[in-house]
């Protein structure tokens, strides 16, 4: 595989990434990217609601922060080397899975318990679906890159 | 929804320069200068939206929602292109272009909440 290829070789660059971190090269990059702008976009939102209008709705407002701080320990747990990050990676995006699929779920079902837009809100519709997206492919991509898989090209 | 000029230069040029760095990273290509320079470009109409939108502000044109919703939006905005470029040449392979394709149609769409804000 030709991508394998130049991200291996990219590895050994001066960012001084070892074989033992190889999540966050290559299309890893992108999904750290997308991670982050979700993890800036749900803070802000949160924080925003919860300063403003608490009050009108804790429970969907408390979940956008949770929401949020999944996207933040995703980002950063992605970023990082190391087994330990690998394990807090696939908890934050199994978490976020669970959390989208279980919010969206409600929020189809039972709108009016869930009338305040979460990121999670009809699977992350107002998201153009991303929050949907982005655990299957963070899965996919912890599963190719999981501590002690045999390294393709490196 | 009231869109204003700003809007427009900021969706043209955003998916101007998504689609010249998804075209390059699915071309398997490093960013370049071309990629780079139209992620600037992004940079530049957003500068022209914060110029335009301080001049609007001091002249007297109120924001119809929350002010400081709108500048937190258009100085987060501003900072996800040089955020971008700095990210991608770290590692310059063709994932990096997807990394700056990105920030095209989030400029946009942070653009189209701006505009949602003001009038």
């Amino acid at each position: 595989m030709k991508d394998r290829q130049t991200t291996a070789a990219a590895g050994q660059g001066p960012a001084g990434s070892t074989p033992a971190n190889s999540r966050n090269t290559g299309p890893g990059r992108l999904l750290i990217a997308v991670y982050a702008v979700f993890a800036i976009s749900a803070s802000a939102r949160a924080g925003y609601q919860i300063l403003t209008k608490f009050s009108e709705a804790p429970l969907a407002y408390l979940l956008s922060a949770f929401a949020a701080l999944v996207y933040v320990v995703a980002t950063v747990s992605l970023a990082k080397a190391g087994s330990t990050w690998f394990k807090v990676s696939v908890a934050a995006v199994l978490v976020e899975l669970v959390g989208v699929l279980v919010v969206g779920a409600l929020s189809v079902f039972d709108p009016v318990a869930f009338p305040h837009e979460t990121v999670w809100s009809l699977f992350g519709r107002g998201y153009a679906f991303i929050p949907l997206l982005l655990p299957i492919l963070g899965l996919v991509w912890l599963y190719r890159r999981r501590p002690g898989a045999k390294a393709a090209a490196a | 929804m009231t869109v204003d000029a700003y809007f427009y230069i900021i969706l043209v040029v955003g998916l101007l320069s998504t689609a010249v760095c998804l075209a390059a990273g699915i071309l398997k290509k490093a960013p370049n200068d071309v990629t780079i320079l139209s992620v600037a470009a992004v940079e530049v109409s957003l500068l022209v939206y914060l110029v335009g939108s301080v001049i609007r502000v001091i002249s007297g044109e109120p924001i119809a929602g929350e002010a400081w919703e709108f500048w937190g939006y258009l100085v987060t905005a501003m900072l996800l292109p040089p955020a971008a470029v700095y990210w991608s040449i770290l590692e310059r392979t063709r994932w990096s272009n997807f990394v700056l394709a990105a920030v095209g149609v989030t400029a946009l769409v942070m653009a189209a909440r701006m505009n949602q804000i003001w009038y």
